[in-house]
Formats: structure tokens, sequence, C-alpha cells
């Protein structure tokens, strides 16, 4: 008896030894060569593009990448969170950031410079801007499109419009062409106009640009340096856009649906207009491909028809190096990639925003509904100042500016649901609070002995309709 | 036999294994309740960022800015007519329905079962399943109404931000009504059969019955009931998320969806305000409760001596 338990026991004491050891052994070789990078950004419709440039990348032993697809409505939240938790993802991408809130974001040392990084081209040059791409001279971001296009192109199917009596292959030029057509399309299970007014970043993105077209010089009335969220382009823009509901034009789901949401109802065909960015033709090529050839795109309307112009800053950087990457070199190696000319003319195949070579948009294969949106920015889109190029100090009045509540998302929300009937007094308390906001910012950055004052906001030299510096 | 022991420390000794039971809810209570609710009360006297480690101690200014912010107040207002309406419909219908099933009709247990499904959903999915329930366009509460013609056009019930707030109160009714009917069933049990029948005997109709035998005798419940659901009626986060996002235009927004909009949602967000809001509120509701039980104890004790 004693003899087999002795059996029993050592035979398993042995198995348990040979098992640890096989694991000490193997555990070497199964641990990786290459770091593993996590990747978030909100390019879902590029993802096939950039997995080759992933796959080449771990093919030659770089690095590997675990991608994630993140909501441009919420990926601020989800970074925050991660933040906190010490989660962050290597390389991380925030849609549209604005220069305040990447200041802020700095201020609390989100990001690290990228290690040794080629980006020397003359439009990669142009591209760099202190504040929007680098900190402190250093590359801390690359973009990697183009900042000169606009939220406010319109979209629409081409028979609806023609039945509602528009030309089908331009669109709607006025404002007054587009609610008629839209209202000539409302009818039964159909309406003329779908807006995404859950998103409400996007809401007011597409606002600020369609004020732009209606003869705002942009956020900031440059010769004065005050906000001009409370002038009358940006008032005529917004009763422009009420004017839909109030026709009964307006798509009744609006309310209750996000960009993506919205582009899926109005592609489906229950509504004949639809704003969005140019990438709307890379998102209907790739999930709603019988939908696409039926699409037509026209350049922003304005208020009389005219050829609208609309002002751009500099950009923020697309995809930025968090600062708790423990990867930095193999995650700059792996950003390079994104600056060859290859991919700025696969880029350009993938009708995402424009790359950053608009040139190459003319050498790749795209959609013509692209093409016509990415000719309509050559003609609309000028140069904006910024003041933070000309003074850096600006920064440290962005990084002390807090969200002013209710914001123009919520004020458009608002418009929208029938809280108020007259959007004035709202557009002008948000002017106001922006003012007190940037002045309590001010004093503060004054106070820690920074050199900025209002009058940095203040362009005197610049030309309504011209590119500025 | 033997004597217990008399020092304090001898006698946990003699209990030790109770307190080595008690142990893991203690640490579990000290860390997910106690503890956050002493940091909430210390960072609201902060201005805290989140995203750095500290913050700058500025004593009660996130007080003074709270009191003096439109969008607190109407949260608050939000908050409290949530409470007004959502807790005594709930708590009303619940019990006329108790009364129902307590009768042995024929299916009263599909009946009962039906009524308690929705209690075991997720709250959160709740949400966003109504949202596509209560779409304005080929929904199906709206397709019913334009069939029935009881509404002319699309009616916009999370859209619109006369209807929103409302239209939410009646889904957290449904949803969380089931609990409620069965504790009213479990407080109908307590009544003692024979009064029914000697009010029967006495020619006593069903309305009588209800309004002199069931109603004083559950007072003591309705008041337990009426507290637990209110407590339950400011724990509307997971629902309101889901089905509005707190809008439209801020009129669905409740204290916990205000307090979530500047702790995560905000660009840069503001832990020190959050937190002052989370807590003024948490006062006001703990001096509602206080005021409950004072004249709930007065009106006992008038009662008692009647």
């Amino acid at each position: 008896m004693t003899s087999n338990k002795l059996t029993r026991r050592g035979m398993l004491a042995g198995t348990g030894a040979a098992a640890l050891l096989a694991g000490a052994g193997v555990r070497p070789a199964l641990a990786a060569d290459m770091p593993m990078l996590e990747w978030w950004d909100v390019y879902q419709p590029l993802q096939a593009l950039h997995q080759t440039l992933w796959d080449d990348m771990a093919a030659k032993g770089v690095a590997e990448v675990n991608y994630t697809a993140s909501n441009p409505s919420n990926i601020m939240q989800s970074l925050q969170l991660a933040y906190r938790g010490g989660n962050a993802p290597d390389v991380l991408n925030m849609p549209n950031v604005k220069a305040s809130t990447l200041a802020s974001l700095r201020a609390a040392d989100w990001f690290q410079p990228l290690d040794n990084m080629g980006f020397d081209k003359p439009f990669q040059r142009a591209a760099t801007a202190e504040g929007f791409t680098s900190f402190d001279g250093k590359l801390y971001g690359i973009p990697i499109f183009s900042a000169l296009w606009h939220f406010a192109s319109v979209w629409y199917s081409r028979d609806t419009a023609a039945a509602a009596g528009l030309d089908p292959t331009t669109g709607p030029a006025s404002w007054d062409d587009m609610r008629a057509a839209a209202k000539a399309a409302t009818g039964g299970e159909n309406y003329g106009l779908m807006l995404p007014l859950q998103f409400g970043r996007r809401m007011a993105d597409t606002f600020i640009d369609l004020a732009m077209a209606a003869g705002a010089p942009g956020e900031v009335d440059w010769h004065s340096g005050d906000y001009a969220y409370a002038s009358a382009p940006f008032v005529e823009a917004l009763e422009f856009l009420m004017s839909f509901q109030k026709d009964g034009s307006l798509h009744p789901a609006s309310s209750a649906v996000d960009a993506r949401q919205g582009r899926t109802r109005w592609a489906g065909g229950e509504a004949l207009f639809f704003f969005d960015g140019p990438w709307n033709s890379g998102v209907l090529s790739s999930n709603f491909p019988e939908v696409v050839d039926g699409i037509g795109v026209a350049n922003v309307p304005t208020p009389d028809g005219a050829t609208a112009q609309v002002y751009r800053g500099p950009k923020a950087a697309t995809f930025f190096l968090s600062s708790q990457s423990k990867h930095a070199a193999a995650a700059s190696r792996v950003l390079e990639a994104f600056t060859s000319d290859e991919y700025y003319i696969a880029l350009a195949e993938r009708m995402d925003q424009p790359p950053l070579d608009l040139s190459a948009v003319e050498r790749a294969n795209v959609h013509p509904t692209y093409r016509t949106a990415v000719a309509g920015f050559a003609e609309t889109m000028r140069i904006a100042p910024e003041p933070l190029l000309r003074n850096p100090a600006v920064s440290q009045v962005y990084a002390k500016m807090r969200d002013v509540t209710p914001g123009l998302g919520e004020i458009i929300q608002g418009a929208f649901s029938g809280a108020f009937s007259d959007p004035r007094p709202f557009l002008q308390q948000f002017a106001d609070g922006m003012s007190r906001e940037r002045d309590r910012a001010l004093k503060a950055a004054q106070d820690e002995g920074h050199a900025v004052t209002l009058e940095d906001w203040v362009f005197a030299d610049w030309v309504p309709g011209e590119n500025y510096g | 036999m033997h004597q217990p022991p008399q020092s304090t420390l001898g006698r946990i000794w003699a209990d030790r294994w109770i307190y080595l039971f008690l142990l893991p809810t203690t640490l579990l209570l000290g860390i997910f309740t106690v503890y956050p609710t002493l940091a909430s009360l210390w960072f609201s006297l902060l201005d805290r960022d989140g995203f750095g480690s500290d913050g700058a101690f500025v004593g009660l200014a996130n007080y003074v800015e709270l009191a003096n912010d439109p969008l607190f107040w109407n949260a608050f207002g939000n908050t409290m007519q949530f409470l007004l309406i959502a807790v005594p419909l709930r708590v009303g219908l619940a019990l006329v329905l108790a009364v129902i099933l307590n009768a042995s009709l024929p299916f009263v247990r599909i009946l009962r079962t039906g009524i308690f499904l929705p209690v075991v959903t997720t709250a959160a999915i709740v949400g966003v399943v109504m949202r596509y329930i209560l779409d304005p366009t080929g929904g199906p509460v709206n397709l019913i109404l334009s069939q029935t013609g009881l509404a002319d056009g699309a009616v916009n019930f999370l859209g619109n931000g006369s209807l929103a707030l409302y239209s939410a109160i009646a889904i957290w009714v449904w949803k969380w009504l089931g609990i409620t009917v069965i504790y009213w069933m479990a407080a109908l049990q307590t009544i003692p059969a024979d009064l029914y029948e000697a009010a029967e005997i006495d020619g006593a109709t069903a309305f009588q019955k209800f309004v002199r035998i069931t109603l004083p005798l559950l007072t003591p419940f309705t008041i337990i009931i009426t507290l637990i659901t209110a407590i339950d009626a400011t724990n509307v986060f997971d629902l309101l998320l889901t089905l509005t996002n707190g809008g439209p235009f801020y009129s669905t927004e409740v204290i916990d969806i205000f307090v979530y909009r500047h702790a995560f949602v905000a660009n840069i967000p503001r832990l020190g305000y959050a937190s002052a809001a989370a807590m003024f509120f948490g006062i006001v509701v703990s001096l509602a409760a206080l005021v409950q039980i004072l004249v709930v104890a007065r009106i006992g004790r008038r009662g008692g001596a009647a």
C-alpha cells in the first residue's frame, strides 16, 4: 500500500515538476519579440488599408498593432477613462480636437514626442504647427489628412433631387433652392433633410461652416477679436436650419440619430439631403455600395447662391503618441509608414478626409462624388489666422479655458426640440460665456507671467476671402 | 460552563469568529461606499480636473458656483419633478394592481409574471430599445397612434422638450412596477381574511372594503414602500443616459446626469464641481428624508395617542 501511495505521489510530484520546467522552458520562447501597440481611432472605413501597413510592420518585426475602432461621438470619454486607469492606447486619435482642448491635454501630460520621425516634405512642413502637431518645437503627432475641407457639403439622392425640381448634377446652390427642394421631396414616409442632432459636436461644426458660408469670418471676428457666435451670419444659419423643421421637411427621427445612424437612414431613402464631410463617399462605397452610384454632392449652399468662403486655421495632428506608451520608438516607425506617397494615394482612394498631399487625389482612382467634393474645397477653403501661431503663449490661455455650457451643439439641439423659439439670446449667452471664460483664462495666464493679451486675437490685416499669411 | 470575560478586548476575542465573518462585508462597504463618499466630500472642496493627481483647494467656491448655475437648478428641478410624479404613480398603480392580482382570477399567474418581467431587464438596454419603440417615424407607438387617429403627425416623445421627461417617467414606472406590486402583495397578505369576510357580511362594497380596511392597515407599508421607491427614483442614471442622454436641451437632465456630464463627458472634466453637485444633492435628499421621518413619527405619536 505504502509503496503505491509513494508511487502515485511521486508521479504527481514528478508531473508537476516536469510541467513547471516545461513551462519555464517554453515561456521565454513564447514571449513576444515585437511590442504590441494599442491603437485607437475613429477611421473604421480605413481599417483595411491600415491593416496592410500594420501587417507589413509586423512582418518586418517592428511591432504588432491591436486596433480598436471608436465612435467619434464618445472617443473623448473613452480616452479620459483610459488615461485615468493607466490603460491609454499607444497611438490615439481625437478627431477634430480644438487647439484649446489640445493645450489642456498637453498640460495634463497626455503626449510624448515622436522618435526621429522624418516629416519634411513641403506640404508636410506646411502642416506642422506649434500647438497643433508639435509642442516646444518637437513633433508629437502627425496629420494624415489635409485641413482644407468642411463639414457642410450637401449630399443628395440624384433621382429624388430631380423629382424635386433640382438639377441632379449640380444640386442646390442657394438656401432657397435647398428649402424648396426639401419641401417638394417631403411626403409620406420621406422627408427633405436628415440632421444628426444627437451628435452635438458634429452639428456645431456643420453649423459653424454654414455660418461662414453665410459670411461669418469664423468663430472669432478677426478684426475685433470678439467671438462671433451671436452675429448675423450665425443667426441666419441657425434660422436656415430651423426653417426645415418649420416647413415640415426635417426628418422627425433627426433628434434621435447620430451621424452613423442618420447616414444609414438617409442612404435608405428616408430623406433627400444630408450634410456630411467628404468621407461620405468612402462610407457609402464600403457600407452601402448599391446606393453610392445614385448619390450626388454639392458644395455648401450660400444665402445667395454664390461660391462660399470657409476659413480654416491649422489642424491638430491625427495620430498622437500617448505619454503612457512604453514603445515610442516602435510606434514612431509604424507612424512613419503613414507619411509615404503610396499611403497618401491609397488614402485618397479610401475616400475619407482628403489626404495631406492633395495632389494625391488627382493621381488616385476615386468615386466621382469624392472628386466633386474635393474640387469644391479647392474653390471654397481659405486659410484663417490663428493666435497660437503668432504668440505661443496663447496655448496657456487655451489650456485654462473650460467648456461653456450650453455649447453650440446643445443650443442647436434645444432649438430643434422646441425648448425655445428664438435662439438669439442663447447664441448671445454662449458668446458672452466664451468671452468671460477667455478673459478668466487670460488673467490666470497673465498672473503666471505669460505675455499674452486680448490683442493676440486681433488680426487687423486679415482680408475676408483671402488666405491669411 | 465558563464565565464570559469582563473586559472589552476579552469580549471581542470571545466573539472573534463573528468579527471575522463580518470583515469582508465591512471592508467592501468601506471601500465602495464609505471611502467614495468621504473622497467625494474632499474633492468637492478642490478645483480638480481629474488629469493630475492633485487639485487646488478652493473651499466652498464650487458650492457658490453651483448655486449660481442655472443648469444645476434645472437638473435639481427635473429630479424633483421626476420624484413628485413618478413615485406616487408607481406606488399607487402598483397598489391597485396588487389588489387586483391578489384575487384568484384566471391567468393571474401569467399576469403577475408579465408585470414582473420588465424588472429583471437591464435598464440601459431598456433605454436603447425604447428609443426605437418611441421613434417618431416607424416606431410601433407612433404607428399605432397614427393608424388609430389618436394623433395627427408623428409624436416625438423623446425629442420634444416638453414630452421627454414624462416619457422617461412612464418608462421608468413601467419597468419597475413589478417589484412594487410584489411588495404590496406581501403587505396585503398581512391583512387577515376574516376582516374582509366580516365586512362582506355587513354588506360592504369592494370600494368600501378597500378604503376602510385595506388602506388604513397598509399605512406603515405605504411609508416604507414610498421611501424605497423615492430612493429608487434618484437612481435613474442608466435609464436616462441611454434613453435621452439628458436631452433634448437638458430637459431630462437629472442630477445623476449633471454630475456625469461634468465629471466625464466634458473635454476638460471637473471632478471637484461634479462632487460638489453630488454632495449638495445628497444633503438635500437626506434633509428631506429626515423631515419625512420626523413628520411620520409625529403622526404616529398622535395616532397612537388617539
